[in-house]
C-alpha cells in the first residue's frame, strides 16, 4: 500500500513539473510567468479561459502551482494518496486552467481551516472539503476585482469574503450530502452552488449587475488536443507496468462497482487498475470532444483532467456512457450544438451522475444526463457563474431528484406477501 | 452527549440494516458505554460462509481514513437505496470482530476517542 501512495505521489509531482516545464518551453519562461502573474488578478467566474486570457504557458503554470498546493496540504497533513487525494489534486489542476488560481483559493482553504479548529477537529479531517472547496475561489476574486472595489480595499474584501466562505462550507458540505445520498461525486459542486446562490443575491441586492462572461479559446493548439491523450496512455502503461498480472483484472472489477460515494478504486480493487480506468476514461473523453468537433481549451482539459481523476474515485466506463448518452439525447433534442461550451462541458462533468447509473441501470442513467443537459444550461445565471462546478451543482439537484422519488417509491410500493 | 448519541444512532442504523438485509429470524443488539468509548455487539441469527464472514471483518477493519471519516462519515445510517457499506463504519471505529456462534454470527464493534481504555473492554489481544 505505501508502495502504491509513492508511486501516485511521483506520478503527481512529475504531472506538476511537467506542467511547469512545459508552459515555459511553449510562452517562453518569462512570458508565461509574466502573464501567470496577471491570472492572478483577473476575473475567474464561468467562464474564463486562462489560455484565452493570459495564454497556453500560463494556463499550464497556474494549473500546475494550483494542483501543487493541494498535494503539498495532503502530504503536510499525512493523508492516504489515493482515490479522492488523486482525484482533488487532478481536479485543481484542471479548474486551474479556468477559474481557480493560487490567490483566490488560498482565502477558502483557510476560512476552512478555522471551521476545523473551532470545532476541535483535525483539519485532514476536513481537507476533501477544503481541496474541492476552492470551487469557490472566484467569490475572492469577484470582490478583490469586479465588485468596483479600490486595490487594497478590494484585496482585503476577497480575503475577508473567501475566509468566511471557507468557514461555513463543512457545515453545508455534510448537509448536501444528505440530499443525494453520495450518487453525485461532485458533491462540493451542489454545496457551492448552493452557498452561490446566497452570495449571488447578496450581490445582486447592492445593485450591481454582472456582465455575462464567455472567454473561450478555439485557437486549436495541436498541444492542447494532445495533452489528455498522451497523459491517458502514461498511466495506463504505468499501471500495467506496475501490476503486469493483475491490473486488467481489477480495472474490470472496477467496472462492477457502481461508484457511490465514497468508492475509492485505488482501495477497493488496486492503484494500477484505477490507472488504466483512468487513462481509458481521458482517451474516451478526448474521442468525444473530437467526434462532436469541440475545443480543446481550459475548460474542455480540465473536464478530462477532472474525470480521469474521479476515475479513481467513483467513474467508471460502465457507469459514464449512459449519462453522456443522456447529455448528447438532450441537447440534441433541444437544438443545443455539441459542440458548443454548455453541452460539451455537460457531456463531460455529466460523469457526476454515473452512480445513478451504477447503481440503479442504464436507463436511469440516461434519464439523469437527460435532465441535467437542461439543468445545468440554467444553473450558471443562478448563482452568477461564482461556482466553478456548474456541472456539479446541477448534478446534485438532478440526483436529489432522482433519489427522492426511487426513494419513494421503494419506501411505498405495494408489498407482497413476504412483507407485513 | 447528543454527539455520542447521534453517533450510536449512525452506527446502530448502519449496522441493522446490512443484517437486516438477509432477513434475520434474530437480531440482538447490546450496547455497553464507559467515559472514553464504547463497544456495541450485534448477533444475528442467519448463517454465513466463511467467506461472507472474511469480507464483513476485512471492511469493518479497514484502514481508518480521517480525511474519509471526517466528511463522508455523516453518511452512515442513512442508507435509504442501495446496498449497506460497512467500510464507512470501518473507518471511525477502533477494532471489529466477527465470529460465528452457535445461533449465527456475532459482530463486535469498539469505539473511542483518544482516551479509549481498552482494558475497560474485552478487544482481543492478538496472538
Amino acid at each position: 500500500m505505501e508502495k502504491d501512495d509513492t508511486i501516485v505521489k511521483n506520478l503527481l509531482f512529475g504531472l506538476i513539473f511537467a506542467f511547469i516545464a512545459a508552459g515555459a518551453v511553449i510562452d517562453g519562461p518569462i512570458t508565461a510567468f509574466t502573464e501567470f502573474a496577471k491570472l492572478q488578478i483577473v476575473p475567474a467566474r464561468l467562464i474564463n479561459d486562462f489560455v484565452q486570457i493570459g495564454g497556453i504557458g500560463a494556463a499550464l503554470i497556474n494549473a500546475a502551482l494550483v494542483g501543487l498546493i493541494g498535494l503539498i496540504l495532503i502530504l503536510i497533513n499525512k493523508v492516504k494518496i489515493s482515490g479522492p487525494t488523486f482525484a482533488a489534486v487532478l481536479t485543481l489542476m484542471g479548474f486551474g486552467l479556468f477559474g481557480k488560481t493560487v490567490l483566490n483559493i488560498l482565502p477558502i482553504i483557510a476560512g476552512i481551516y478555522l471551521a476545523a479548529r473551532y470545532v476541535d477537529k483535525e483539519f485532514k479531517q476536513y481537507i476533501i472539503i477544503a481541496l474541492f472547496g476552492t470551487a469557490l475561489g472566484p467569490v475572492v476574486s469577484f470582490a478583490a476585482v469586479e465588485f468596483g472595489l479600490s486595490g487594497v480595499t478590494g484585496t482585503i474584501a476577497g480575503m475577508a469574503l473567501g475566509v468566511l466562505t471557507g468557514f461555513i462550507l463543512p457545515a453545508l458540505a455534510v448537509s448536501m450530502l444528505h440530499l443525494h445520498q453520495g450518487f453525485n461525486l461532485y458533491n462540493m459542486g451542489l454545496t457551492c452552488g448552493f452557498f452561490g446562490l446566497f452570495t449571488s443575491a447578496f450581490v445582486l441586492a447592492t445593485g450591481h449587475k454582472y456582465d455575462k462572461v464567455l472567454n473561450w479559446y478555439d485557437g486549436g493548439s495541436s498541444f492542447l488536443i494532445w495533452l489528455v491523450p498522451v497523459m491517458s496512455l502514461i498511466f495506463i502503461i504505468i499501471g500495467f507496468v506496475f501490476d503486469k498480472k493483475n491490473a486488467f483484472k481489477a480495472f474490470k472489477n472496477i467496472q462492477k462497482i457502481p461508484g457511490r460515494l465514497p468508492s475509492d478504486f485505488m482501495v477497493m480493487e488496486s492503484m494500477e487498475g484505477a490507472l488504466i480506468n483512468s487513462g481509458l476514461i481521458g482517451l474516451f473523453g478526448s474521442l468525444y470532444v473530437f467526434a462532436v468537433g469541440a475545443d480543446f481549451n481550459g475548460p474542455v482539459i480540465g473536464g478530462l483532467l477532472t474525470i480521469m481523476g474521479f476515475a479513481a474515485f467513483g467513474t467508471n466506463l460502465r457507469n459514464s456512457w449512459p449519462v453522456v448518452l443522456g447529455v448528447a439525447l438532450s441537447a440534441l433534442l433541444f437544438k443545443f450544438d455539441l459542440a458548443s461550451p454548455g453541452p460539451i462541458l455537460a457531456a463531460i462533468f455529466v460523469t457526476t451522475l454515473g452512480p445513478l447509473a451504477g447503481e440503479f441501470g442504464w436507463k436511469t442513467g440516461v434519464i439523469a444526463g437527460f435532465i441535467h443537459m437542461v439543468m445545468v444550461s440554467q444553473t450558471g445565471g443562478w448563482h452568477g457563474g461564482m461556482n466553478l462546478y456548474n456541472n456539479g451543482f446541477a448534478g446534485g439537484l438532478t440526483a436529489a431528484l432522482i433519489v427522492a422519488i426511487i426513494q419513494w417509491y421503494k419506501a411505498n410500493k405495494p408489498l407482497d406477501a413476504s412483507e407485513f | 452527549m447528543r454527539r455520542r448519541k447521534d453517533i450510536i444512532l449512525h452506527l446502530l442504523s448502519e449496522i441493522a440494516s446490512y443484517i437486516l438485509e438477509g432477513d434475520p429470524q434474530r437480531m440482538v443488539v447490546s450496547l455497553h458505554q464507559e467515559e472514553s468509548g464504547l463497544h456495541l455487539c450485534v448477533i444475528d441469527s442467519n448463517q454465513h460462509s466463511d467467506e461472507e464472514i472474511a469480507k464483513m471483518e476485512k471492511m469493518l477493519n479497514s484502514q481508518k481514513r480521517p480525511e474519509l471519516a471526517g466528511y463522508y462519515g455523516a453518511m452512515t445510517g442513512q442508507d435509504l437505496l442501495g446496498g449497506s457499506r460497512l467500510d464507512l463504519l470501518g473507518w471511525q471505529i477502533k477494532h471489529a470482530d466477527v465470529t460465528r456462534v452457535d445461533c449465527g454470527i456475532q459482530i463486535d464493534l469498539w469505539m473511542g476517542g483518544d482516551e479509549f481504555q481498552s482494558h475497560k473492554f474485552t478487544i482481543p489481544t492478538k496472538e
